[in-house]
């Protein structure tokens, strides 16, 4: 039985979506399986002011900064990661203000998120004592109401406007399937108001209802999906490929005209030049 | 004469502190502590679970790959036991050892890993809390390290505390520090140094009763690290000089 509805559409229409000012809670970790054709599409289109909600960010914000697409990042830790070291856009839009950080633990953000998940206001999350990252936030501590005398972190709801994430396979319907660690992704999907996804490859609906303890979103929570082969370059996306480093080096220089040539080196844009 | 280089001396004293029968994790940007791991399941006669970022589970990856949160570190897991997972596994108090980043560190063993200067307005953005400030606090034991053993790294005052509960230890390329008495003290020091040269570099008084120089890599230790890094790559990627 077929739901109908094909839920996919091009790059392009699926990157049209998220106006300028969105949040994007952005699945995958550093230079693993993030959504980053979305990301460049987003820049392609000149969108701006946007929100990045991620644990472990890295080329995806920094690219984001490079562009001038970002004002605000909420995150736990951001590199580039393999020997690339720190994000250097990034790094330089905090420095100047260009951007306003609200920095977190991981595990911080994910509370945010499950409160937003769970549908309550804030989430309780541990350890955080001692560190000065709540009196920068204004996190507050609740003690325990039950009487056991622990003095607990709770952290508040985080909404994102939008979960983007890259996956191995998706059906025509919206189903997810993720292959290897799903990250953040599964909590970033339950605590946005909507969930984009890129994916590598279509699979038959079938192969879900046969394996459905596979499929990491099921697809009533899924607003649309692009199918975009080796779309996490110049990441890795298990098993298909691996981070293409070359790649990664290349975007690091810092001269004119670099970020032109990554963009137009991207899967997407030479799938679309028909190179 | 030492058998030590800066890069062996770290991913040997990182992996001279996982124990048998507990839980090891290694996280994010942290190629040496992977290394010490992957070495401490070649080199040590005992077992030992060893359970990392990209969600595996006492992996048998097919290579070792340059960025330590790379999903070829869960090929041949058992189970992907993936982000959520291992940081509740922590709160709940059931992480023996993690290793965890940090650019500065204070003799109380807490860290900054947020920025130089003001975080308002920071002469240098660091990558930020990332695991600290839940795991470090939560975990049994937390373990970092330096590759740069200098008074802008282990400082009396921290430019931010980003995460506290103090370290248990810390390798640099010249010392291991331990903690006693919610204290960092010197456990022992790079047969190359001297104790003289450990606290001219050191920004935090420590003390070092019982500390000397660190024993000589055992065979199994040498040859394991000689067969996860064959060709020198990570250690030439790493760049660790001891001055």
């Amino acid at each position: 039985m077929s739901l109908g509805t094909s839920k996919i559409v091009p790059l392009e229409e699926l990157a049209a979506r998220v106006a300028d000012g969105s949040s994007l809670a952005l699945g995958g970790s550093f230079l693993h399986r993030g959504p980053f054709a979305l990301v460049r599409e987003l820049i392609r289109q000149g969108r701006k002011d946007l929100e990045v909600i991620k644990q472990s960010p890295g080329y995806d914000i920094d690219i984001l900064c490079r562009a001038g697409a970002l004002s605000r990042a909420r995150a736990g830790i951001v590199a580039m990661e393999g020997n690339f070291g720190l994000a250097p856009w990034y790094r330089r839009a905090v420095e100047t203000g260009r951007i306003r950080l609200e920095e977190h633990a991981c595990a911080s953000l994910t509370a945010g998120l499950r409160a937003a998940a769970f549908g309550v206001p804030f989430m309780p999350c541990g350890g955080i004592h001692g560190s000065d990252l709540p009196a920068l936030n204004g996190w507050k501590t609740v003690e325990d109401p039950y009487g056991g005398g622990e003095t607990v972190y709770v952290i508040p709801r985080i909404t994102p406007d939008f979960a983007v994430i890259q996956a191995n396979e998706v059906s025509e319907e919206g189903d997810v399937r993720v292959y290897g660690t799903s990250h953040w992704d599964r909590i970033m999907t339950r605590s946005a108001k909507r969930v984009l996804v890129v994916a590598e490859r279509v699979a038959s609906s079938a192969s879900f209802r046969d394996q459905p303890e596979l499929t990491l979103v099921p697809h009533f929570l899924v607003e649309a999906v692009s199918i975009v082969p080796n779309g996490a370059w110049p990441g890795s996306c298990w098993p298909h490929y691996e981070v293409d480093y070359l790649a990664v080096e290349a975007y690091m220089e810092d001269a004119a005209g670099v970020l032109r040539a990554h963009l137009d080196a991207a899967p997407e844009a030479r799938e679309a030049a028909h190179v | 004469m030492s058998e030590w280089s800066g890069f062996s001396y770290i991913v040997t004293n990182l992996a001279r502190f996982v124990r048998p029968n507990e839980i090891t994790f290694s996280g994010v940007n942290s190629a040496l502590p992977m290394l010490a791991c992957l070495l401490a399941k070649r080199a040590y006669p005992f077992a030992f679970t060893y359970i990392n970022v990209a969600g595996g589970v006492d992996p048998s990856p097919s290579k070792v790959p340059i960025s330590s949160s790379d999903p070829v570190l869960a090929e041949g897991s058992r189970s992907i036991f993936a982000n959520e997972d291992f940081y509740d596994l922590c709160t709940r108090g059931q992480m023996d050892l993690c290793f965890l980043g940090a650019a500065q560190v204070d003799g109380l063993g807490r860290t900054n890993v947020s920025c130089i200067g003001d975080w308002h307005a920071p002469k240098v953005r660091l990558p930020g809390g990332g695991g600290g400030a839940v795991m470090l606090p939560t975990a049994r034991r937390a373990v970092t390290w330096r590759t740069e053993h200098s008074r802008r790294t282990l400082v009396e005052t921290l430019d931010f505390v980003t995460a506290s509960g103090g370290m248990h230890g810390v390798v640099t390329p010249i010392a291991v520090f331990t903690k006693r008495d919610g204290r960092l003290v010197l456990a022992s020091w790079h047969p190359a140094a001297s104790l003289d040269e450990v606290r001219a570099r050191t920004g935090f008084a420590f003390e070092a009763d019982g500390a000397e120089p660190t024993t000589a890599p055992i065979p199994a230790e040498a040859e394991a690290l000689a067969a996860l890094d064959p060709d020198g790559q990570f250690e030439r990627d790493a760049a660790i000089r001891l001055r």
